[in-house]
């Protein structure tokens, strides 16, 4: 009788191709607006991937996610320092600068300040030159995937960033931010020279514990001592995303594209499955005379929707992961996340979609009239 | 050869028990004013091993008559015995069951399911008891060759005739053994010569000598070149059965020239 439902199935040509096509951009739409939107939050949370050496982010504690800074002083420091079990603690200098273009216009760019001495904060992967040479006043390093906005750079080059003179000594890789489209690293005095700050110029303490020292009563000692959150990678992570997906529009903006797949995928399978079951009534209704069972009929209509739903997420899927494949070539634009946990999340959409969906067919069915096949 | 009865007589095959017992029944569609009664009372005994023939003009009630007596519709009042078994005492489930068992139908729509082979569409009551899909195919082959289609068991019923359909609706009907056989309007979309093929192949599933068990077949039907082949006709007018049954029935049954062909 399987057989028969696949066949009853696969013969409609017609039907058979629009369910699998609703399905497949329902869930296309679900899995790809999904990837886009992973990766946006996991590209807000980029600045905290471009270092590992820290235990701790010290930050002020009304700071909401990674690319809210309210400056911290440097007495503070030094209070940090003191704290037991802190092996190190280190400044880290970020703010936004005016890169001038050769064509006349001008970019924003993210400057990046380490400490000279300990270079704590450095950038993850350094493809061209040599870290030492950042010591030098104007030198700075160029993150590769801006060079394709503010122009082709090599060492020696030089620029102007907020009308001060820059050098190019270093061609490096990092993880850009949610709001930035280039990267200038360099040491934290060229970068206050870069962007004329206040007193209190740091943007976070990294923050290493002594090796076997508790980490929480560590992140607790600075708490005491300066009132400052001193955050893990997780945390601060953590509180990024969830900045992200509460306080902008960006979480409920996927929220509903997701949701609205999620409603095409339903209407159309509601539809075009009822419609399916609609023109297969009759004989649905002969099976039923011929002794076939409300229990094995509506078995028989779930198969079809099922395979059908299979099919769609197949599709759907499958150019979901073809789109963020283009999105993960090097330099792409759109940042995309495609982990197997969306996949789940697209699977069991697309199967509320072809229950739900085939919920009215099936009530359809069971109610029928074996009487109607004299008709 | 035929018989022309009256609501209560007992047609010349039924040796032993009949095979339908209708007692008192009736069937009302809808409520209040918009009530249509199709059936007023009917009182009948239909005998196994013999062809009934059901007649009347339209809307008189015959298709509502059959379809309680199959078993796909509930009576308002009034029982219905069919082969030892009463349908109103039956849940749901077990009538269901018991008529994939029991009952054969054939329609005036063919009603054959279009994206299967005329060899998956015979083979479905079989599946529907549970008979492996193997041997479900092979009895529905050897059914096909019953009513001649033994050499088309691949083609696609839309490649058929309608004669043709019927033929294979009559042996997907046959395919499970059915020891009652319902056939509303078999030959009404057919023409004549057709019908009378069709009509010979539903005659000698009446015919315990060439299938070897008890089977009784009714027969719904307006076309008069058919009245010949019925054993007893039954003769309905407005939700009941005529005691006597119309004098222009009977010479139809028993004048109708045969076709040269089945002569
Ligand atoms: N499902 C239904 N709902 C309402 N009325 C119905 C229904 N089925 C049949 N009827 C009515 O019941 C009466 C008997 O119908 P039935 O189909 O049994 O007649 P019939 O003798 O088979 O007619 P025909 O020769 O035209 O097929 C008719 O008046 C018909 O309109
Ligand atoms: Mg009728």
């Amino acid at each position: 009788m399987n057989r028969i439902a696949l066949k009853m199935l696969f013969g409609d040509k017609g039907k058979y191709l629009s369910l699998v096509v609703g399905l497949s951009f329902a869930v296309l739409l679900i899995a790809q607006q999904g990837a886009i939107f992973l990766g946006l939050v996991k590209r807000s949370t980029g600045p905290l991937q471009n270092t590992a050496q820290p235990d701790f982010w010290v930050v002020d504690p009304h700071t909401e996610y990674v690319g809210d800074i309210r400056p911290l002083a440097e007495r503070d420091l030094a209070r940090v320092r003191s704290v037991a079990g802190v092996a190190w603690a280190e400044p880290f200098f970020t703010s936004r600068g005016n890169v001038d273009l050769p064509n006349g216009s001008y970019k924003t760019a993210q400057i990046i300040g380490i400490s000279r001495s300990t270079m704590i904060g450095q950038p993850p992967e350094i493809l061209e030159g040599r870290l030492d040479d950042l010591r030098a006043p104007d030198a700075i390093m160029v993150e590769a995937s801006a060079l394709k906005r503010i122009g082709p750079l090599k060492i020696g080059d030089v620029l102007r960033l907020n009308d001060k003179r820059a050098r190019v000594v270093g061609i490096v890789r990092a993880k850009l931010g949610f709001d930035s489209n280039a990267i200038f690293y360099t040491t934290i005095d060229n970068a206050i020279r870069f962007t004329p700050v206040g007193r209190e110029a740091i943007s976070f303490f990294f923050v290493k514990a002594k090796e076997g020292a508790d980490r929480a009563a560590v992140a607790e000692g600075i708490k005491a001592r300066t009132g400052l959150d001193a955050l893990t990678q997780q945390q601060f992570t953590a509180r990024t995303v969830r900045f992200i997906l509460t306080q902008t529009g960006i979480g409920i903006n996927f929220g509903i594209t997701v949701a609205l797949g999620f409603v095409v995928g339903l209407a159309v399978v509601g539809a075009v499955f009822y419609q399916f079951t609609l023109e297969n009534l009759r004989h649905f209704a002969v099976l039923k005379a011929m002794g076939t069972r409300n229990r094995r009929l509506v078995g028989m209509v779930l198969l079809q929707a099922l395979v059908v739903g299979c099919i769609g997420y197949g599709i759907g899927v499958g150019l979901a992961g073809a789109f963020s494949l283009t999105g993960r070539r090097p330099g792409a634009e759109l940042s995309v996340l495609f982990p197997w946990q969306l996949m789940v999340v697209a699977l069991f959409s697309m199967l509320a979609c072809t229950g739900l969906g085939s919920l009215l067919s099936i009530r359809r069915v069971m109610r029928l009239e074996p009487a109607v096949v004299f008709k | 050869m035929t018989q022309v009865v009256t609501g209560d007589f007992v047609g010349r095959a039924g040796a032993g028990s009949p095979a339908v017992r209708v007692r008192g029944l009736t069937r009302v569609y809808g409520e209040g004013k918009a009530a249509v009664h199709a059936l007023r009372g009917v009182d009948v005994d239909i005998p196994a091993n013999s062809l009934s023939m059901l007649v009347g003009p339209s809307g008189c009630g015959k298709t509502t008559l059959v379809s309680i007596i199959s078993g796909v519709l509930d009576a308002t009042e009034g029982t219905c015995e069919v082969l030892g078994h009463e349908w109103t005492a039956l849940s749901p489930n077990e009538r269901t069951h018991i008529r994939g068992r029991l009952v054969g139908f054939i329609f005036q729509q063919f009603n054959l399911i279009p994206t299967l082979t005329v060899l998956e569409n015979t083979s479905i009551p079989l599946l529907i008891q549970g008979v492996r899909p193997k041997e479900a195919l092979a009895r529905a082959a050897a059914s096909l060759s019953k009513v001649g289609l033994g050499d088309r068991l691949n083609a696609m019923p839309s490649q058929f005739s309608g004669g043709m359909q019927q033929r294979v609706a009559i042996a997907r009907a046959l395919v499970a053994e059915p020891r009652l056989l319902i056939c509303d309007e078999p030959t009404a979309s057919l023409d004549s010569a057709t019908g009378q093929a069709v009509m010979d192949l539903i005659r000698s599933a009446a015919r315990p000598e060439t299938n070897g068990q008890d089977r009784c077949v009714i027969v719904v039907t307006h076309d008069t070149r058919i009245f010949h082949y019925a054993d007893t006709i039954y003769e309905m007018e407005d939700g009941r059965l005529k005691s006597h049954v119309s004098e222009h029935i009977m010479h139809e049954a028993r004048h109708h020239p045969q076709p040269p062909e089945s002569a």
